[in-house]
């Protein structure tokens, strides 16, 4: 696809604006009304869904022209895709979040680069991973784990980590526990280890379209091999991509694609995993928005006039993973749950995705404290998430904003509520 | 797509661009085409198939009242032009010429007061309907939501354009309920309107003094032609309610607890007159919080928009809907006790009994209850207006009597079927009028709506044309024709209507020396180009205005 392949996606924004908001019959509130953190914080109309898809119809038709001020722009979104999925409240014609990652794909193609996004692409090819780490290492959180070597053995359930979950030392834990909690349930789990790569879609979303068909490539091939008949992942990001980027790029995973919250919700359902330990704490969920809306698995694409596409066929998020996590949270012993006011399709990003955290890391951290801020308002003691990208930059924020406010990984709730000794965790 | 209106658009000088800058700082002005071509793209309610409109020069994003009335300083010393955008919702947000600078108001977004007391909020610009009514429910408040939806903001509908509403017939019209405002005058100068001027509070639009709420916003509004409201004053209504209707779920799949004090009804009536009689009957008894008359397949196009293009191909299902259900009314009851809400009730049975109305109540029936009650409450599905195929216009009639608007409807049916037979314009069944009431049926309201394709070349050629053809039928049946806001169409009609654009362009000049607004949509004319127009449709619209043209001694004989 390219650019060109949505004009008419482009021409038919009616400019309602409707992007920039939270669906209207879920406002509930002057304060947190709005949905779009680009046109947020830097107000230009070109910021919002509707603006950057003007800026591909006045560059397709010649009114103005790519440079870096505009390829700037086309950066600054963390293609949370909370614009497309209040378009498509009322829309069935607009592929939004197709047409910013077209844009980013065309300014690639063009030459105009960010360079920290080259370099995320550099570390990549050679790292294989976003951070730039040793592949070597890759493995290394799970050193001591009774987990299996799918590179050499066939498993039930092939376990994912993810690059932030495999090298950010504050995530070790998680992971880990993560691996535990499959492992107390009597799972037989099998890992990559440092044959595990990138899923490819950080790439996809920056523009690199031919990295990402390589990593759902080799990844596919990988599970082939594994036999796996689960792949479970706690990384949303990875999961979203395995459900939906692949897919559509024709490299559909041969086996069922879970994130780690749905599987933990499945194994305490069927009571393979006890909750015992009390949990006296009330908390907030923020819904990741690769888990959510963008965790919609791909539906199949519509050839014809998008008018008459049927609405099964329409990606707005409702088929996202939203009461995994929320049955997990009720599941701890003593816990309660209140709710944000922008939640599950309308949830409002975290501030860590399209490659934002890395080239623009004060409007990431920005979004982020605007999320903290609407956790703070609900009176919640705690914020609960499951996803590393979004536990890593709420944690900076509520840090930065000196809130008394702890962000947890769903799995480090799931891992003491079962009462996995500290010891056995690193 | 055209490109023909860049052909003589000029960049800012780096003088003016320096004075922006200097007042609201580098990050909150742009110059950069494609971030300007953001204000040019104008496609809705926008009759000229290109879509585009002037590109600014520049647009700025002012934070304050102070920050406005210096760029609107910059602006005369550089010769340049200003025009304001709020939420921007419509081609009149946009510029009319090559020299603007588009001030957008998006960082001016407060609600500085809701005094419950008194009952009035006092807003911002970019202060949206939704916004607004969340904050004053929480109070037992509500206020007035405009047709266009509740992405638009309250203080531009109240004090600059238009202000029509499903809620009119308890809430009234945008400027109805203004009660004060905030006016950069053309030249920089600010004006306060009303009793907050003298220290009073935002309780009166007018005094002490003589009121200028005519010169200010008069019927239609000036649309930044006359300067730009910086805060206003609303008036709020009683909202007897939950503080939040609990949602789950989003537009079609929501699933709403409806307040127990709502009920709402779909009436039928076997012809024109008993409907008319009956909603006459609705004002006099004073019920109703919200009404409307929408066509059935309104509705159906709105929410599923596929299955109206199966029943307009089939002509038994056609029918049905277009015969069977066309004299529809839509009335929601809001009680404060349920004495009341019962009460209510009874007068509206009653009424449809002596006139051989039915109804249906919607929120007997969850799923449509869940739909329809934020749709019209909030009117969250106008933005589904556009799923049909992508752009809607109107053809607007002037605020009149119920049974004026109802004959408007019928007119405006009877132009939309030959279109819609040419293939000029979507199938909708033709009947599909947006009508609503004010202050319990003093006057009414009466839009037709016509869906579109701009993708579609054939139904771009069809938009000129068809609006020469509403404006005949309104003039020729001695009706204000259609949207006042059009240059073309004032130089037409003005002088039908005791040329009430001299007027205007009096109080233009007096107020703008430098003639620094953008008064394209205020009180500019130009010239209609008729290339498009059949001869015979030309040679009736210039008998017609031959026939009723004032002079100088008054109106036409």
């Amino acid at each position: 696809m390219a650019l060109s392949d949505y004009q008419r996606d482009m021409e038919g924004c009616s400019r309602c604006s409707s992007c920039k908001w939270v669906p209207f019959n879920q406002i509930k509130s002057w304060r947190f009304a709005k949905n779009c953190p680009s046109i947020c914080r830097y107000n230009f109309h070109a910021y919002s869904g509707s603006g950057r898809m003007i800026i591909g119809l006045s560059l397709l038709t010649g009114r103005s022209e790519l440079n870096d001020n505009v390829a700037e722009i086309v950066y600054k979104c963390q293609l949370c895709g909370a614009c497309d999925t209040a378009c498509k409240v009322y829309r069935d014609d607009i592929d939004l979040t197709e047409v910013l990652l077209e844009l980013r794909a065309h300014c690639v193609e063009q030459g105009f680069l960010m360079v920290e996004h080259m370099a995320m692409i550099d570390a990549l090819k050679r790292e294989d991973n976003v951070l730039g780490e040793p592949k070597a290492k890759r493995g290394e959180w799970a050193e001591g784990l009774p987990l299996k070597d799918i590179n050499r053995e066939r498993c039930e359930v092939l376990f994912h980590a993810g690059c932030r979950y495999s090298y950010d030392p504050d995530l070790r834990g998680t992971v880990r526990g993560a691996a535990l909690l499959l492992l107390e349930a009597g799972l037989d789990v099998g890992i990559a280890g440092a044959e595990e790569s990138c899923c490819g879609g950080r790439a996809y979303e920056l523009g690199y379209r031919g990295e990402a068909e390589n990593y759902a490539e080799d990844l596919l091939s990988r599970v082939k091999a594994s036999g796996a008949r689960i792949l479970v992942t706690p990384c949303a990001d990875g999961y979203a991509h395995f459900r939906y980027l692949y897919p559509r790029m024709g490299k559909e995973l041969p086996c069922e694609i879970l994130h780690m919250t749905q599987l933990l919700d499945r194994l305490v359902r069927e009571g393979r995993l006890r909750f015992r330990e009390q949990f006296p704490l009330l908390f907030t969920y923020h819904d990741p928005c690769h888990l959510g809306r963008m965790g919609e698995p791909y539906l199949g694409d519509w050839k014809g006039d998008k008018l008459q596409r049927p609405m099964s066929l329409k990606r707005a998020g409702r088929k996202g993973v939203y009461e995994a996590p929320r049955n997990l949270i009720q599941a701890l012993p003593g816990a309660g749950l209140v709710e944000m006011e922008r939640i599950r399709e309308y949830s409002w990003c975290c501030g860590a995705g399209g490659g934002v955290h890395e080239a623009f890391p004060e409007f990431s951290s920005w979004t982020a404290r605007e999320r903290v801020e609407e956790a703070l308002a609900t009176g919640a003691e705690a914020l609960a998430t499951a996803c590393p990208w979004c536990v890593r930059v709420l944690r900076d924020a509520s840090r930065e904003m000196r809130a008394e406010l702890p962000v947890y990984d769903l799995v480090d709730l799931a891992l003491q509520a079962a009462g996995i000794a500290e010891k056995e965790r690193v | 797509m055209t490109t023909a209106t860049l052909d003589t658009w000029k960049e800012i000088s780096e003088a003016a661009y320096q004075d922006l800058e200097n007042v609201v700082g580098t990050e909150n002005v742009s110059r950069e085409p494609a971030v300007l071509d953001g204000y040019a793209w104008q496609p809705t309610i926008n009759d000229d198939p290109a879509k585009w409109v002037k590109r600014p020069v520049a647009v700025v994003l002012p934070s304050s009242t102070e920050e406005v009335q210096e760029v609107v300083r910059i602006c005369n010393r550089h010769g340049l032009k200003f025009k304001a955008f709020s939420t921007g919702w419509g081609v009149y947000s946009g510029p009319t010429y090559d020299n603007v600078v588009q001030i957008d108001l998006r960082r001016m977004n407060r609600i500085l007061d809701i005094d419950e007391r008194n009952m009035y909020a006092l807003v911002e610009p970019y202060v949206c309907g939704a916004q607004l009514q969340a904050e004053a429910m929480k109070r037992g408040l509500n206020c007035h939501i405009i047709g266009a939806g509740p992405a638009c903001s309250p203080l531009a509908s109240a004090t600059s354009g238009w202000g029509v509403g499903w809620d009119g017939i308890y809430m009234s019209y945008g400027h109805r309920n203004l009660l004060g405002a905030e006016w950069v005058l053309p030249d920089g100068e600010l004006l306060r309107v009303g009793s907050s001027d003298s220290g009073l509070g935002w309780f009166s639009p007018d005094g002490p003094g003589p009121s200028l709420r005519g010169l200010m916003r008069g019927s239609t509004g000036a649309l930044s032609g006359l300067g730009i409201f910086t805060k206003c004053a609303l008036k709020l209504y009683p909202w007897p309610g939950p503080s939040r209707v609990r949602i789950r779920g989003l537009l079609l799949d929501a699933k709403a607890e409806i307040p127990e004090n709502v009920r709402f009804h779909l009436c039928f009536f076997p012809d024109r007159n008993r409907l008319a009689d009956a909603v006459y009957r609705i004002g006099e008894a004073e019920i109703g919080y919200l009404a409307t008359r929408t066509a059935v397949a309104a509705f159906i196009y709105t929410f599923a928009p596929h299955l109206l293009r199966r029943i307009a191909g089939t002509s038994n299902l056609r029918d049905v809907l277009s015969k069977g259900t066309k004299w529809g009314f839509v009335i929601m009851l809001v009680g404060a006790s349920e004495e009341e809400i019962d009460y209510q009730d009874a007068v509206l049975r009653r009424i449809l009994a002596d006139h051989e109305g039915l109804s249906i109540e919607a929120m007997g029936v969850p799923a449509i209850g869940s739909m329809v009650f934020m749709n019209f409450f909030r009117v969250t599905a106008i933005p589904m207006v556009f799923r049909m195929g992508g752009l809607f216009s109107t053809a607007l009639d002037r605020n009149d009597t119920w049974d004026t608007q109802l004959d408007w409807a019928e007119i405006g049916e009877s132009i939309k079927r030959k279109w819609i037979e040419r293939g000029g314009i979507l199938d909708d069944l033709a009947d599909n009028p947006f009508m609503a009431l004010y202050e319990s049926n003093m006057w009414a309201h009466c839009e037709e709506i016509f869906q579109y394709d701009a993708r579609d070349p054939k139904h771009l050629a069809s938009l000129e044309p068809m609006f020469i053809e509403f404006s005949i039928a309104a003039i020729e049946k001695c009706m204000e024709p259609l949207s006042a806001t059009d240059a073309r169409l004032r130089k037409l009609v003005s002088p039908l209507m005791g040329h009430y654009n001299e007027w205007q362009k009096k109080l233009s000049g007096a107020l703008d020396a430098n003639r620094a607004a953008d008064t394209g949509m205020y009180c500019d004319e130009i010239d209609f180009d008729f290339s498009k127009v059949e001869p015979e449709l030309k040679a009736k619209l210039d008998r017609l205005t031959e026939k009723f043209r004032w002079t100088e001694e008054g109106p036409p004989s």
